[in-house]
């Protein structure tokens, strides 16, 4: 179903739970009462337009928002996947870790199997992290470099040298490799390796990193679906530009 | 499991969405991508690489050497045509029709026998089968942290042997990085934690 400006944010909320961290990161917090998704957005200050495509890009993997897509700007767009990768670094990774390392205390007979998950982990958050960066640094102000270019029609000596340093069909290739290691670190935990004493924990981070595979698969759906649609439109009417 | 990708290319919402339903009956497929318009559609199939196109010659205006051109050059895909012409089995050569008034059983049956031919060739990468002892032999080479070529060097192999058994482990495992492919070695005891550098 699709996600309207007239519903009610906590009818929203009881239709998919995994917007909650999605709507925090807009600085909405839960406690709504009855208001709807234009009254809280009014009173958070979030451009409603926009929470509505990123809520429904979330929430329905077929929707693809075409022609309300070009009125976004990209600043609003990384502006909110930088909340999305600080909450990655910040709260996830760190909340999983901190899980691991309990079970790594908790456990005295496997300790070497949960040691080598712990490295895994740390493998994984890493490469996320190194991934994170370069989109921080290289793609994000790419990014805002070509918006601009677009806006003012015509070139800076900086937007050229970050238009020429990179282009978004880089970026299109690289971009799905940083899962593979989540999928491979969930998949030796549930087929090879002997679950420790304490299952209950175990349990529970396999979970976690269930969730964190989602949220990382609706967090690219963005990327993919709406920044960088917008970003070949913008590529060229540059070289048209020139 | 989504064992199966598709790409779809019509430019009608209605038959796109009753094709959606029907593809989630057959089951063990996902739909990578669809389209309503043939602009760009060749150029991503070489990066898609779907198992199965369906397609509306319309969207190329039923120019037949353009999709025969494009569409031979899908290896290992399916391309299944969908339209409302009559005689549309002697203008294209594809791996099946749909019309477009196929019934629902028809239409299921057509991808069904499309469905299995596909899983058969999966199968035959020996997906489910546990790994052999030459696989095990180069797991611990992989796992310790070797390259390739070193590999080949040491087992007195090709580089393309390698890379096939390569292959073949980590379809068997389900596991892809060289660190998972690691983890999965030391814990079937088939090097030590310390030889890991």
């Amino acid at each position: 179903m699709r996600i309207t400006k007239d519903m009610k944010m906590a009818d929203v909320i009881q239709m998919n739970y995994m917007l909650i961290p999605v709507i925090y990161r807009f600085g909405i917090n839960l406690g709504f009462g009855d208001k709807t998704v234009t009254e809280i957005c009014g009173g958070a200050e979030v451009d409603l337009n926009f929470f509505l495509q990123m809520v429904n890009t979330y929430h329905d993997k077929d929707y693809f928002p075409k022609e309300e897509l070009q009125s976004i700007p990209s600043k609003d767009i990384v502006a909110y996947l930088k909340m999305t990768h600080s909450s990655y670094l910040n709260e996830k990774l760190s909340e999983i870790e901190v899980l691991i390392e309990e079970l790594q205390h908790a456990e005295f007979e496997d300790e070497k199997y949960i040691l080598l998950i712990r490295n895994f982990f740390e493998g994984y958050k890493n490469e996320l992290t190194e991934h994170i960066m370069h989109e921080e640094e290289l793609v994000f102000p790419y990014v805002l470099a070509v918006e601009e270019i677009c806006e003012a029609r015509s070139i800076s000596d900086r937007n050229r040298k970050l238009y020429e340093s990179f282009s978004i069909a880089e970026y299109q290739e690289g971009h799905d490799d940083v899962e593979e290691k989540l999928m491979d670190l969930k998949t030796i935990m549930i087929k090879y390796l002997t679950p420790p004493l304490n299952k209950n924990l175990y349990h529970k981070i396999i979970q976690l990193l269930f969730m964190l595979e989602q949220d990382l698969n609706y967090h690219s759906r963005i990327e993919d679906k709406v920044l960088v649609p917008k970003m070949i439109a913008m590529e060229k009417i540059i070289t048209e530009l020139n | 499991m989504n064992n199966i990708t598709i790409v779809v290319a019509e430019a009608s919402f209605l038959i796109q969405e009753g094709l959606n339903n029907i593809l989630k009956k057959l089951g063990d497929n996902q739909v990578i991508q669809k389209m309503d318009k043939g602009e760009g559609l060749f150029e991503s199939l070489g990066t898609l690489k779907p198992n199965m196109l369906i397609l509306n010659p319309d969207l190329f205006d039923g120019n037949a050497d353009l999709i025969k051109q494009e569409c031979g050059k899908l290896k290992n895909s399916k391309l299944v045509l969908i339209s409302n012409a009559k005689d549309i089995d002697k203008k294209y050569s594809a791996d099946a029709f749909i019309h477009y008034y196929d019934g629902q059983a028809k239409i299921l049956e057509c991808l069904e026998t499309l469905k299995s031919d596909l899983l058969k060739t999966q199968k035959k990468e020996k997906s489910d089968e546990p790994i052999s002892a030459r696989e095990k032999n180069i797991l611990k080479h992989i796992a310790l942290g070797l390259t390739n070529k070193e590999i080949a060097d040491t087992l007195f192999i090709s580089i393309h042997t390698v890379v096939t058994h390569r292959k073949n482990i980590t379809q068997k495992l389900g596991i892809k990085s060289v660190s998972g492919l690691t983890v999965y070695a030391i814990l079937n005891n088939l090097i030590a934690m310390d030889e890991v550098k």
